[in-house]
C-alpha cells in the first residue's frame, strides 16, 4: 500500500509545489479549502486586529462618557435563574426531606425565602412585574387574554401584530409596502433597560413578555407570547388515517391522510400566504414511507428523517415558499405515534426558525441566529411545550415529558453559554418547562385529583418530585459555573403551584345571577359568541378576570361607569365571596379583588373590574376561560392540565434563593427589579413600586 | 518513480480516450469554451466534494465558526470573550482545512488529468500555415559524447528549411521547419535504424496541441498527456516543437489556468447553495 501511497502523496505535493500553471492543478478542491478555511483565518486575523485596536478606544469612551452609577456595584455579575412555578410549600417539604441538596447549599450560603407573587399570580403578569418593578396598573398586563373593546373577542394582552398599512395589489397578489407592526403592549421599562442606560451589559433569556424584543445594551431572546408560524400560541398537527368524528374538536390541526401501500402523503400547514389576497395557508408536502411496524422514513423539503415510534425527530427545517425568492422558514419536530392499525404522525407547532426568524424574537436580530449556530435549532415558540397535544390525548405523558426535557436542555445550553460570555453585568434566564410539567403532572401528585387514574403510572407517579430534583441539579450546575466569580446568584419563581380539581364557570354563575344573558342555543360557542350584550352587565374571559360591560369602554356597554359600576362591582364581589361548591361544601374563592383598589397606575382602567382569588383546588373552568357558557357552575377538571396557579396569590407564593442573604420583610417579585438595580449601584427609578432590599455584602 | 510514470501513462490513456468530450472547445470561441469548461468543472468538483467530504462535520464546524464570529460582535464588551471567540474561529478554520484534505486528495487525480487535457487546447496555439518553427530532439546519454545519426524524414506536410543543427553539449538536434498544409501531421525521425514520431498541429483554428512528446518522467508525462512518453531505454529523450503562444486573458497561454481557477471556484461557491454542499 505504502509503495503506492507515498509516490502518490509525493506527486500531489510536487504538483502542488511546482511553480506556474501547475500551482493551480490542485484545482477548485483546494480553492474550496482555501475559501473555506484560509479566508476564515484571514478574516479572523483582521477582526482580531480591529478588536484589539478599537478596544482601548471603546474602553476610554465608556470610562469618560458612560453614565456612571452613583454607587459602586456590590457584585460584578448578577445571575437570575427563573424556575417558573416552583412552589414554596413543596420546596420546603423536599428540602426537609433532603432531596434538594443544591438548593439547600444555596440556602446555607445565603437565604431561602417565600416570594410574594402578583395579583393574579400568573406568568405574564408576574414576569412583567418582575422585569419592571411595577404593579400591573403600570405595566398593563393583567392576564393572558383581554377582550377587544369593539368585538369582545379575546386577544393577547401582551402583543399586537398589525399588518402593513399600505399594499400594492397586482391581480391575485397583494404586496405589502412595509413591515408588519409588532407591538409589545407591556408598558413601563424593564430594569435591564435602566441598567443599559448605565452601560451595564445584559443577557436576557426567555423571560416571558419580552416579545417583540426591545433594544438594550446586551442580548435578549424573547419567550412567552412569541407565536408559532401560523400566528397562534401553538397549533400542533396530527396526520392520521383514522376517520375524524363529526364535530370532534382538538386544540390542533387534524388531517386525515390516505395510506397507499406503505406510502402516506400529507401537507404541513404553515402561515397564511402573506401575498395572496385570499390568504390561504402555505403548505409543505411530505411523504412518509412505513418500513416496519415502529419504523418509517419522513421525506420533507429535500431531507429525510428516520421516524421511530414514540421518538421525536431532531428539529426539522421547513420552508414555506410564497413567491420566487420569498420564503418563510420554520422548524418543528415530528413523532410517529402508530403505523397500524391506523397511521398517526404528530408534528409540534411550527416554530419560527431561529436561524431565519420571520419575526423579531431577539435583540439584536442576530442573537437568535448566533444561538442557533452555537447549539443547533431550538424552540422559539412562547409556550413551547405542547400542553394542548396532551390535553387532547394526542400525546402521552411520556411524549410531553420528553418535550419538556428537550426544551430544558436547549435552554440550559444557551444559559450556560451566556454565563461564559457575560463575565460582568446581568444574566437572566427563565426555565418555564417546570411550570408546564406541574400543570400536567399534578394529577399524579394529588391523590384526590379527579383526573388521576386509579393507579398512577409508576414512571410518572413521582414526576413532580423528579422535576424539583432536576431543577435542583440545574441549580447545582449553575452554582458550579458561577464558582470562583464575583457573582450574586438568585434562583426564583414567579409563583407557586397548587391542585386544580374543580373548574368554576364564572359566566354560568353570572348568568344564574342575572348579570349575563346568553342565547341558550349558542352557549357552547367560543369567545362569548352567544352573549346578548344589550342585556349583559358583566362577563368573564381569561383566567381570573370579570369585566363589567361598561359604557364608553365596550362597544355595546350598558353599565354606566359613574353611577352603576362601583355598586355593581361590590355587589358581584360580595355574592361571589359566598359561593360554595355543592360537592364538598367549601368556598371556591379566598378573596375577590376590585382592580380600582388593588392596582394603581395609568392602565388600571384596562384591568378586569374584578380579579377572582380562587381557593386551592379551584380555577376558572375551561369553558369560561374561552368565553363559553356551560349549564353548571362547578365542573370536575378531567384534563391532564391538573395543577394550576391562577388562584389567590396567598395560596401560591414563589421561592427566592440567593447565595447572599437578602434582608427585608416579605420579599415580593415586585422588589426584584429595584433590588438588582441597587446591587449594581443604580438608583431605582421613582415609578417603581418595589423596594430595594439589602443584599448582604461579600 | 518508474511505477508512478507507468501509472500516469495508464491514466493518460484513459484521459485521452475521454478527451473527445472536450471537442466543443474546437468549435467555440476561446473565451466561451474556457468559461463553460470552468463552470462545468466547478460544478463537477462541487459534487465530488459533497460526496467525498464529511458534510455533517463541515456544516457543524461552519456553524461553530459563524457562532464565534457573531460572538465577537455580540459580546464586544468583554475583550476576553472576543479573544476566546477569535481563538475558536482559528481552530474552526484549521478543522475545516483538515476536513478538506480527503476531498482534495480524491479530486486531485481527475483534476490533474483534466487540466492536462485542457492544457493541450489552451497552453499553445497551433503552428500557423506557412510559419516557421524549431523542432528540438533531445537524446539520452552523456553530454559531449558522440551522438547517433538522426534524420527528419521528408514529408509533403513539412518543409525542412535548415538543420539538423547539433548541440553536442546538450545532446540536442534542432531543425527549422515550415508547415504549408493545415491539419494534424506527423514528424518522422530515423535514428540508428529506429523510427520515432511526433505530432504537429498546423492551422489557424482552435486545435489540440502537444508541444512536447515527453521523456519517461512522471511529471512531464502528466503535463503532456497527448503523446506516449519515450521509454527510458530509448535513444530519444523527448521531442519538442516551439508553438506560438495564445494571446488571451481567458484562454491564452498561462492565463487560462488562472481564469479557469477563478471561474470554477466562483461557480462552485455560487452554486453550493443550489447543490446543498457545505464547503
Amino acid at each position: 500500500m505504502n509503495r503506492f501511497l507515498v509516490p502518490f502523496l509525493l506527486a500531489v505535493l510536487s504538483v502542488g509545489l511546482e511553480p506556474g500553471r501547475a500551482a493551480a492543478y490542485i484545482g477548485p478542491g483546494a480553492g474550496f479549502a482555501v475559501g473555506g478555511s484560509f479566508l476564515v483565518m484571514f478574516a479572523a486575523v483582521i477582526s482580531a486586529f480591529a478588536m484589539f485596536l478599537s478596544w482601548p478606544i471603546r474602553f476610554l469612551w465608556r470610562l469618560f462618557f458612560r453614565k456612571r452609577p452613583p454607587k459602586r456595584p456590590q457584585f460584578k455579575r448578577v445571575v437570575v435563574l427563573g424556575l417558573d412555578g416552583l412552589d414554596h410549600g413543596l420546596t420546603v417539604k423536599l428540602l426537609a426531606e433532603g432531596k434538594l441538596p443544591n438548593l439547600a447549599k444555596l440556602q446555607t450560603q445565603g437565604c431561602f425565602r417565600a416570594l410574594g407573587s402578583t395579583l393574579p399570580p400568573i406568568s405574564p403578569v408576574a414576569w412583567s412585574t418582575f422585569q419592571t418593578g411595577v404593579n400591573p396598573g403600570k405595566h398593563n398586563i393583567f392576564d393572558f387574554l383581554i377582550p377587544d373593546e369593539k368585538t369582545y373577542q379575546p386577544k393577547l394582552s401582551s402583543v399586537e401584530v398589525r399588518p402593513p398599512r399600505r399594499a400594492l395589489t397586482l391581480g391575485k397578489y397583494r404586496f405589502p409596502l412595509g413591515k408588519p407592526d409588532v407591538r409589545l403592549l407591556r408598558k413601563s421599562k424593564p430594569f435591564w433597560s435602566v441598567l443599559s442606560d448605565y452601560g451595564i451589559f445584559n443577557c436576557v433569556l426567555r423571560v416571558p413578555i419580552t416579545f417583540p424584543a426591545e433594544k438594550l445594551h446586551g442580548v435578549q431572546l424573547s419567550a412567552m407570547c412569541v407565536p408559532d408560524l401560523r400566528g397562534s400560541q401553538g397549533t400542533f398537527s396530527l396526520f392520521t388515517t383514522r376517520k375524524r368524528k363529526e364535530g370532534a374538536k382538538t386544540g390542533g390541526d387534524v388531517q386525515v391522510v390516505e395510506r397507499k401501500g406503505n406510502i402516506i402523503r400529507g401537507e404541513l400547514i404553515g402561515p397564511d400566504h402573506p401575498l395572496r389576497k385570499d390568504r390561504g395557508p402555505l403548505k409543505v408536502s411530505f411523504t412518509v414511507t412505513v418500513k416496519e411496524k415502529d419504523l418509517a422514513e419522513l421525506a420533507i423539503d429535500g431531507a429525510r428523517y428516520e421516524l421511530r415510534n414514540g421518538q421525536y425527530t431532531p428539529w426539522v427545517s421547513v420552508c414555506f415558499r410564497t413567491f420566487p425568492r420569498v420564503k418563510v422558514r420554520g422548524v418543528c419536530k415530528f413523532m410517529l405515534l402508530a403505523t397500524e392499525p391506523e397511521f398517526e404522525l404528530y408534528a409540534t407547532p411550527v416554530n419560527i426558525d431561529p436561524e431565519n426568524p420571520a419575526l423579531p424574537i431577539g435583540y439584536p436580530a442576530v442573537y437568535p441566529v448566533y444561538l442557533a449556530n452555537r447549539q443547533g435549532s431550538y424552540a422559539t415558540l412562547g409556550l413551547a411545550e405542547d400542553t394542548w397535544g396532551l390535553n387532547e390525548h394526542v400525546l402521552e405523558d411520556e411524549h410531553f415529558r420528553q418535550q419538556c426535557l428537550d426544551h430544558d436542555r436547549e435552554r440550559e445550553e444557551m444559559f450556560f453559554d451566556a454565563l461564559e460570555n457575560v463575565p460582568r453585568g446581568l444574566c437572566v434566564c427563565v426555565f418555564d418547562g417546570s411550570d408546564r410539567m406541574q400543570h400536567v403532572f399534578w394529577r399524579y401528585h394529588d391523590a384526590q385529583h379527579p383526573a388521576r387514574p386509579a393507579e398512577a403510572p409508576t414512571e410518572h407517579a413521582n414526576a413532580i418530585e423528579a422535576l424539583y430534583t432536576r431543577m435542583d441539579a440545574l441549580v447545582g450546575r449553575t452554582m458550579a459555573k458561577c464558582a470562583g466569580t464575583d457573582t450574586l446568584l438568585m434562583v426564583l419563581s414567579d409563583h407557586g403551584f397548587t391542585t386544580f380539581r374543580r373548574g368554576v364557570d364564572l359566566n354560568r354563575w353570572l348568568e344564574e345571577n342575572g348579570y349575563l344573558v346568553v342565547d341558550d342555543a349558542r352557549r357552547g360557542e367560543d369567545y362569548l359568541a352567544g352573549v346578548d350584550w344589550s342585556k349583559t352587565r358583566a362577563f368573564a374571559i381569561g383566567l381570573t378576570g370579570i369585566f363589567l360591560n361598561l359604557k364608553g369602554k365596550f362597544a355595546q356597554g350598558i353599565v354606566d361607569p359613574e353611577i352603576e359600576a362601583e355598586k355593581l362591582r361590590a355587589e358581584i364581589a360580595e355574592k361571589l365571596a359566598t359561593l360554595v361548591d355543592p360537592a364538598n361544601g367549601t368556598h371556591a374563592f379566598r378573596r375577590i379583588y376590585q382592580a380600582q383598589k388593588a392596582y394603581r397606575g395609568p392602565y388600571t382602567d384596562q384591568a378586569p373590574d374584578l380579579i377572582v382569588g380562587y381557593e386551592s383546588g379551584y380555577r376558572v373552568s375551561w369553558d369560561a376561560a374561552v368565553g363559553r357558557t356551560s349549564t353548571a357552575v362547578f365542573h370536575d377538571n378531567m384534563k391532564a392540565w391538573s395543577g394550576d396557579h391562577c388562584v389567590d396569590p396567598s395560596v401560591v407564593p414563589g421561592i427566592l434563593f440567593c447565595n447572599h442573604a437578602i434582608h427585608g420583610e416579605n420579599p415580593r417579585l415586585l422588589d426584584r427589579a429595584p433590588t438588582v438595580l441597587g446591587v449594581f449601584g443604580v438608583p431605582a427609578p421613582d415609578y417603581m413600586d418595589g423596594r430595594v432590599l439589602a443584599v448582604e455584602a461579600k | 518513480m518508474n511505477v508512478l510514470t507507468s501509472i500516469v501513462v495508464a491514466l493518460n490513456t484513459l484521459a485521452n480516450a475521454l478527451g473527445w468530450l472536450l471537442f466543443p472547445i474546437g468549435l467555440l470561441p476561446g473565451w466561451l469554451s474556457a468559461t463553460l469548461v470552468a463552470i462545468f468543472t466547478g460544478i463537477a468538483m462541487l459534487v465530488m466534494f459533497k460526496y467525498t467530504s464529511n458534510q455533517r462535520a463541515i456544516k457543524r464546524v461552519r456553524r461553530d465558526i459563524r457562532a464565534n464570529v457573531l460572538a465577537v460582535k455580540l459580546f464586544k464588551d468583554s475583550a476576553w470573550v472576543g479573544l476566546k471567540a477569535h481563538g475558536r474561529v482559528f481552530l474552526g478554520a484549521f478543522r475545516l482545512l483538515l476536513l478538506a484534505i480527503v476531498p482534495i486528495l480524491v479530486m486531485t487525480i481527475p483534476m490533474v488529468l483534466l487540466l492536462a487535457q485542457l492544457g493541450a487546447w489552451y497552453q499553445a496555439a497551433p503552428l500557423p500555415v506557412g510559419e516557421e518553427t524549431v523542432v528540438t530532439v533531445k537524446l539520452n546519454g552523456e553530454p559531449n559524447t558522440p551522438m547517433p545519426a538522426l534524420e527528419l524524414a521528408p514529408s509533403d506536410a513539412i518543409e525542412d528549411l535548415s538543420g539538423p543543427v547539433r548541440v553536442t553539449s546538450q545532446r540536442e538536434v534542432c531543425w527549422n521547419i515550415r508547415a504549408p498544409q493545415p491539419g494534424y501531421h506527423r514528424l518522422t525521425f530515423q535514428i540508428d535504424g529506429q523510427i520515432v514520431e511526433k505530432e504537429i498541429a498546423v492551422g489557424s483554428s482552435e486545435m489540440r496541441v502537444s508541444p512536447i512528446r515527453p521523456a519517461w518522467n512522471w511529471s512531464d508525462a502528466l503535463l503532456y498527456p497527448r503523446e506516449k512518453p519515450f521509454e527510458r531505454e530509448s535513444v530519444v529523450k523527448s521531442i519538442e516543437i516551439a508553438y506560438p503562444e495564445r494571446d488571451s486573458w481567458t484562454s491564452g497561454t498561462d492565463y487560462w489556468v488562472i481564469y479557469w481557477f477563478i471561474v470554477s471556484l466562483g461557480a462552485g461557491f455560487c452554486l453550493r447553495g443550489v447543490l446543498k454542499v457545505n464547503l
